[in-house]
């Protein structure tokens, strides 16, 4: 293998693909890069056997071949080199890289060896505008728990309808949910549960780049294929396994009406409860109490070792006047994800959900349960 | 050579062209799950192992099997669920430590609507509903034959959700291969309804007549929704001529629940009806008990019968004062003492007397009746209005000792002699038929509630 790649463009392919590469005791070949040619492309391919992303970047290429190197090395040595150009080159199983003054060998492993890529051979499923994909899918994700207890809820559930796409995520105490009006009508429904590792990888390679994402699956794997600037050639692919189980019906959750209402300034919302969530020591709880006749909010929370604290959030206020707890950091974590000044919240009794809201936007809901109030 | 040795004898003779690591990462959780004459199907766990083995080892496995088999000319690979899905961790029973909620709903197993929480290791028994419960005993060895239809009654917060979902949860582990549906009676309307709008109504029917076991809880707001009782009336039917389990609740007996068609009535009363009534005090004692340790505090004994001792018509209840305390220690650190206890469960324990007054009792009566304010007030003298009126009267004599020329004015401007004889005629009736007590006592808790 020869080939002559720009210092940026490989920079920038290994940081996306370094990511998902990590230890692994019984197959150490996965701390590696797959380093190969492709026509006037050079691809490197990393994968942990169950999330594989694979990037592609123009280079001119004199001879064919391929070669694995350990990807984290790798990737600090080419963003200390400081000549706009590097040349690559394997002779006897190893790497010789040169650019500008530098010149580098590194002992690099038989390719023969690397895991072969699972692929998928349907068309694309559906085309989509990136760019509200990964906002969408980056409105739900921080709501997703590591714990692997339940597996069905451990990732992000996908259900493609007609005319929109729901993206869902849950870790039982909340629920979040996006909606994507699709620009074609699609044939048939389908929904899938990608696993959270592979979401997060969509978000931090793909955040605010402008294109069509095409969406392929067959039963048990996905890929999203993002294409070049220059070419249609895919710059990128992730390819993921899918969680097997079914979602459960979250439908019912969402509670179909409110007892009371609060509309109010997100800003300030925010503030008020950053402000009661300094106070509310290890337990995380903050109380409000809603009356229709003070047309506000009052925020309390107090602990026994700091002391505490009380304010007032103005706003529109419907229904009926309650008190209840929540996770403040729960709170926080649902405003946090609606773009519009105001926002509603609504509430269901005491021990019911709650509902946080864009105001005049139904595409976000974010449902949280209350803390059993003292 | 069987299925399993075959593998066995490939992956002996593998082990040999192939380095440990590459062996144990992709030969684990492989068999051969099917022979047909020349072709073998081999699972693996994922989509890398097929990659990996299709690609590399094809031909050597293929060489290997043949020499063992000389028939065998193909191998064929596919990515097996059976192997790759662990069994279902036990979930965790402990509560979440502060009391932050969850989504119930979550739990709830999606086939047959039943929530693993409630089972009979945490149900206590005691006479109060000692006859229910011997009764779903009884159900659990031979469903759809002894007790069919049996019929749960009693207050709210009693349990009989409890004992009905534990009841279920029974069934479907002694009997994996019997379909069982829990489904609320509000949560059948909506489907009847949303079935009749998408013009489904076969799928429904089918849905519900295929089933070994049901379970229908609050039967009571059936009443008043014909199309829906019509539904139910054949489902019931259909399962019942075919022996299968059917087990009700209600609020009340079937006798009455007004606004539900005669032929349903009878078929409720046609098995078993039992009824749960309220909990003595040494029960609840032993439910406080029993909380206390699932929640992992201790709680001194005088503080526990206080709470008994007020609290004696809502297992419920029992629980949410419970909660209360744990909420205090947890926030402060120490135990709450009899003083503490008292100050905290104050507005639980004094709430209700506060709320009941005339309006109320009127209100509830005539929704127990299905009946509407102005029947109350009109001169009619048909004997399904009467009764009510005398029992309005009664509950607000016996309640809020109220005047009878007042009481008189309430119920549409009658004398005070006939709300004297109303108040008589009631309470000597409720001595006489045990029945009518029953009914008296539901209305009662209703008011109160």
């Amino acid at each position: 293998m020869k080939l002559l790649i720009l210092k940026e463009s490989l920079k920038s392919g290994l940081n996306i693909v370094e990511r998902i590469a990590g230890k692994n005791l019984s197959l150490p070949i996965l701390e590696n890069v797959l380093i190969s040619t492709k026509e006037n492309f050079l691809n490197l391919t990393t994968t942990d056997l169950e999330t594989t992303i694979s990037w592609w970047g123009l280079a001119k290429i004199e001879k064919k071949g391929k070669i694995t190197s350990p990807v984290k090395f790798l990737s600090n040595l080419i963003s200390l080199l400081l000549k706009n150009s590097v040349d690559l080159e394997v002779k006897n199983s190893t790497l010789y890289i040169k650019s500008g003054n530098f010149q580098n060998q590194i002992q690099g492993f038989d390719p023969e060896d690397f895991p072969v890529i699972p692929k998928i051979e349907s068309a694309p499923y559906i085309k989509i505008n990136n760019l509200q994909f990964i906002e969408g899918l980056s409105q739900v994700i921080e709501v997703i728990s590591s714990t692997s207890t339940r597996p069905e809820i451990s990732g992000v559930y996908f259900n493609f309808q007609k005319e929109f796409l729901k993206i869902v995520a849950t870790d039982s105490f909340r629920l979040a949910e996006k909606t994507l009006f699709l620009e074609k009508k699609i044939d048939k429904e389908y929904s899938f549960i990608l696993p959270q590792k592979a979401a997060r990888e969509l978000i931090n390679s793909l955040l605010e780049k402008k294109g069509k994402l095409s969406i392929y699956f067959n039963s048990n794997q996905v890929m999203f294929e993002f294409p070049m600037t220059e070419t249609d050639h895919p710059q990128l692919q992730i390819i993921s396994k899918l969680i097997d189980g079914e979602y459960p019906n979250y439908q019912e959750i969402i509670p179909k009406k409110y007892e009371t209402q609060f509309i109010t300034i997100k800003k300030e919302f925010v503030n008020q409860l950053k402000a009661a969530g300094l106070f509310s020591g290890k337990i995380n709880e903050v109380k409000l109490k809603i009356d229709p006749e003070k047309k506000g909010m009052e925020i309390f929370s107090q602990s026994a070792g700091i002391g505490q604290n009380q304010s007032f959030l103005t706003g529109k206020v419907q229904g009926k006047k309650t008190g209840i707890s929540f996770n403040w950091r729960f709170l926080l974590d649902g405003l946090f994800n609606i773009k519009t000044k105001e926002v509603v919240f609504e509430l269901s009794g005491e021990d019911g959900p709650a509902v946080l809201k864009p105001i005049d936007d139904p595409s976000y809901l974010y449902v949280v349960m209350p803390i059993k109030g003292t | 050579m069987d299925k399993e040795n075959l593998w066995q004898a490939v992956l002996a003779q593998i082990q040999f062209n192939i380095s440990p690591a590459n062996f144990s990462t992709w030969f684990k959780s492989t068999e051969i799950f099917d022979k047909q004459g020349r072709i073998v199907w081999v699972s693996v766990p994922n989509a890398f192992s097929k990659e990996w083995i299709e690609n590399k080892y094809c031909k050597l496995i293929l060489k290997i099997l043949h020499n063992l088999d000389e028939e065998i000319k193909e191998v064929k690979y596919c990515v097996g669920k059976t192997s790759s899905k662990a069994p279902r961790e036990k979930e965790m029973t402990s509560l979440p430590v502060f009391g932050q909620l969850e989504f119930q709903e979550f739990k709830i197993d999606k086939e047959t609507n039943l929530n693993p929480r409630y089972t009979f290791e945490n149900f206590i028994v005691g006479s109060f509903n000692e006859l229910p419960h011997a009764a779903t005993m009884a159900i659990i060895k031979e469903p759809g034959l002894i007790y069919n239809p049996l019929f749960i009654y009693g207050g709210v917060g009693l349990g009989k959700t409890h004992l009905l979902q534990a009841l279920g949860n029974e069934i479907v582990k002694t009997f994996p291969q019997k379909r069982v549906k829990y489904i609320s009676s509000e949560k059948f309307t909506s489907e009847v309804v949303s079935s009749i709008r998408n013009k489904k109504m076969e799928e429904l029917k089918e849905k519900y007549r295929t089933l070994d076991v049901l379970i229908i809880d609050d039967v009571q707001f059936l009443a008043g929704k014909e199309k829906t009782q019509e539904e139910f009336f054949y489902t019931f039917n259909a399962l019942y001529e075919k022996n299968k389990q059917i087990i009700i609740s209600s609020d009340r007996p079937p006798k009455a629940i007004s606004a539900l068609e005669e032929r349903l009535k009878s078929r409720f009363e046609g098995g078993m009806t039992a009824d749960i009534s309220y909990p003595d005090f040494e029960t609840r004692m032993a439910i406080l008990n029993f909380k206390t340790q699932e929640r992992k505090i201790n709680l001194q004994e005088d503080v526990l019968s206080y709470i008994a001792t007020n609290i004696q018509k809502n297992i419920r209840e029992l629980e949410g004062a419970l909660n209360r305390l744990v909420a205090y220690q947890k926030l402060n650190n120490q135990t709450p003492n009899l003083e503490i206890a008292q100050s905290l469960l104050e507005n639980l324990i004094i709430s209700p007397i506060k709320i009941i007054n005339p309006k109320k009792i009127i209100q509830v009566v005539i929704d127990f009746y299905d009946l509407k304010e102005k029947d109350i007030i009109a001169k009619s003298r048909k004997k399904e209005i009467v009764k009510p009126r005398q029992i309005i009267t009664y509950f607000l004599r016996e309640e809020l000792k109220c005047s009878y020329p007042f009481i008189g004015k309430k119920i549409g401007g009658k004398d005070h002699t006939t709300a004297i004889y109303s108040y008589e005629k009631i309470k000597k009736e409720i001595n006489k038929n045990e029945n009518f007590k029953n009914e008296i006592s539901l209305i009662k808790q209703k008011i109160y509630s």
